[in-house]
């Protein structure tokens, strides 16, 4: 058993278009400890989003390695890959989280029924965690009926209800204001603490920043400083 | 299983995103089968109207003639003796009764008619006029005067064209002109084999089908005369059958050959009699075929057009279906389901149309004499007004080639939402 919720290796990756490259991470070695709450901050184009991609077996890497829970990303076929996000990670992007067809309710339980769980079993996860985020009531309110926050707590809701080893946020409170966004990452913190799920977010918010226990800055495709909150530089 | 279930549901849910836009689609789509049911009802329709009229008119759906009457067409190839008894006692046997609607012998023979300012060549047919009636169409089309009565000795019925022609009506007087035949194995009754004969009749009808070569060249006379005439006591050349269905005369034909089995006859079918109308049906079948080909290319392409567009907005969802864990078959499953399920309502309105439109010119018909005018064409070999025939194996059989190539169009959407790359997919801005 690893102890490593995340760890990579000198990953590297570089976008090319036509004869143009573009470096998008520059060699990045990292560790994630199970239960953090981290932060991946820096300006657009720094890298934060491509490295998220990568954590989240959502893009390969050109070079290095990335493991998951002790697995090797790099080696894992396509196939193997949706299985590892369907069943160990969870996702809430920046926007349009939600299916538009589909009620508060059925996005988050959209994961569990893919993954075979019961219906009785689902409800009680969904309704507990909804209660949890201050969601109930608004179980059979379809996205378009939810404002921008209540739509990003169903996300994280979704992402949380199938108790993932790793929970990755790519800039979840950028399109919401002030107020909203700190009660969303309470939520997050809250349910970081509750469950012990390791989130890792980007953002580029100071605000957002200062609510992580570790922060790490990147800079052109690379680690400019990682520090704990407690002041730790790792 | 679960998992199918809700894909499925998403996909059904998605078609009601724009419900203008689905109705419309499904609309299009459904005008599709129904112009496919129409069709093929009006095509069944006119086929079966023709082959009522072409059998009513000519052979019936069964004939039996001598041996080499098909090809020679020879007069003097008359029936044995024994034929007409032997196919009667048959075709009213417990097992045919329910298939038969009516025989007729006939002696056919051809001959020039007389009347006082004209003379006309023509097919002169000599019939029992009460078994004619259950045969024949002719008896049905009488206009002026009567059809030949059973006990009538003496007589003629004429077409419209001949008695314009001949310039006489009904009661006038008429003199036919024929050769006697005589048959090699029918000994000559009163030596005038080869002859010429005539005979002085009076016209009881006259009678329209609306076909000129029927019009103005068939003559019926009763089946006695014609045989006097003609020298030919008791033979005929010719036994029409004609079936409740015409789906059963292959199996009656078959029947009937193993009934007359030995003796010198060909049993024929309608198709096998009147070969240039049976091709022309293929004809029409195979054109019907290019032209319901066009109508299912176009709901095809309706239907690619339709799911396609949907994948291509939805690009974004589809990155995230991914992104949470959907394996790239779910999503195809996904976009089938909901390109089926537009199919499903599609197939309903066009069948609700489709069969309302049957309904419509199965009764009412569709009348095609606006198309001719006033006046109808002198060569018309079909009744001006189609009535629409559409058997339940047809319309299912229609539904299901609409379904199926919805269904197969629905895979290129399918494989497009099944090959969402990720994270180019997930990208918004």
């Amino acid at each position: 058993m690893t102890k490593w919720a995340v760890e990579l290796k000198d990953v590297k990756k570089t976008y090319r278009t036509g004869s143009i490259e573009v470096p998008a991470l520059r060699g990045i070695t990292l560790q994630v400890t199970p239960g953090e709450f981290l932060a991946i901050a820096g300006p657009s184009g720094s890298g934060k989003t491509t490295l998220l991609n990568i954590i989240g077996g959502l893009d390969r890497a050109d070079a290095g390695e990335v493991l998951v829970e002790g697995k090797n990303l790099q080696l894992l076929p396509t196939g193997e890959l949706a299985r590892l996000r369907l069943q160990r990670l969870g996702f809430v992007f920046q926007a349009y989280n939600l299916l538009p067809v589909l009620t508060a309710l059925e996005n988050a339980e959209f994961t569990l029924l893919l993954q075979g769980v019961p219906v009785k079993q689902r409800k009680e996860r969904v309704q507990k965690l909804f209660t949890e985020i201050g969601l109930a009531n608004l179980e059979h309110r379809r996205p378009g009926e939810l404002s921008g926050g209540q739509q990003q707590r169903v996300a994280v809701a979704r992402a949380m209800v199938t108790e993932p080893a790793l929970i990755l946020a790519d800039e979840p409170t950028a399109n919401l204001d002030s107020t909203t966004a700190t009660a969303l990452l309470e939520v997050m913190e809250q349910l970081n603490r509750a469950h012990k799920t390791t989130f890792v977010y980007s953002t580029h918010d100071p605000l957002v920043m200062e609510r992580a226990r570790r922060l790490i800055r990147m800079r052109d495709g690379q680690i400019a400083s990682d520090v704990t909150h407690a002041g730790q530089t790792l | 299983m679960v998992s199918i279930l809700l894909l499925v549901k998403i996909g059904w849910r998605n078609l009601w995103r724009n419900p203008r836009g689905t109705l419309l689609t499904a609309l299009a789509l459904g005008l599709g089968l129904t112009l496919l049911l129409i069709s093929l009802g009006l095509l069944d329709g006119s086929h079966e109207q023709l082959v009522s009229n072409a059998v009513r008119f000519g052979t019936g759906h069964v004939v039996i003639q001598a041996q080499g009457y098909q090809d020679t067409g020879s007069l003097e190839l008359l029936l044995p003796p024994e034929v007409v008894a032997t196919t009667d006692e048959f075709m009213h046997s417990e097992a045919m009764k329910h298939v038969l609607r009516g025989m007729s012998p006939r002696l056919l023979a051809s001959g020039l008619l007389n009347s006082a300012v004209n003379a006309s060549g023509v097919s002169m047919m000599g019939v029992n006029p009460k078994e004619e009636r259950a045969v024949s169409l002719i008896p049905q089309r009488i206009i002026e005067g009567s059809y030949l009565s059973d006990d009538q000795e003496s007589g003629v019925v004429i077409g419209v064209e001949l008695a314009r022609k001949l310039a006489v009506k009904v009661g006038g007087k008429v003199v036919l002109m024929t050769q006697a035949v005589q048959s090699p194995a029918t000994e000559p009754t009163d030596g005038d084999e080869g002859e010429m004969q005539s005979t002085l009749l009076r016209v009881s009808g006259i009678y329209r089908t609306g076909i000129e070569a029927i019009d103005a060249h068939v003559i019926q006379l009763p089946l006695a005369e014609a045989q006097g005439l003609l020298g030919v006591p008791n033979r005929v050349n010719q036994v029409a059958v004609l079936l409740e269905r015409e789906v059963d005369s292959r199996m009656v034909a078959r029947k009937l050959r193993e009934q007359l089995n030995g003796i010198p006859v060909e049993v024929l079918t309608w198709r096998e009699a009147m070969p240039t109308l049976a091709q022309s049906f293929v004809l029409d079948e195979a054109f019907n075929y290019v032209t319901n080909g066009v109508v299912l290319a176009m709901v095809g392409l309706g239907i690619l057009n339709t799911i396609l567009m949907r994948v291509l907005e939805r690009r974004y969802e589809f990155g995230l279906c991914a992104a949470l864990g959907l394996r790239p078959v779910q999503l195809a499953v996904m976009v089938i389901g909901e390109s089926l399920a537009l199919t499903a309502i599609s197939l309903a309105l066009g069948l609700v149309l489709g069969l309302g439109a049957q309904h419509y010119f199965a009764t009412a018909g569709l009348d095609l004499r606006w198309f001719f005018k006033s006046s109808l064409p002198a060569g018309l070999v079909f009744d001006p007004i189609i009535y629409s025939r559409l058997s339940v194996a047809r319309i299912a059989s229609s539904v299901g080639i609409v379904f199926l190539t919805a269904t197969v169009i629905s895979f290129y959407p399918a494989l497009k939402a099944a090959r969402t790359e990720l994270p180019g997919a997930l990208q918004v801005f």
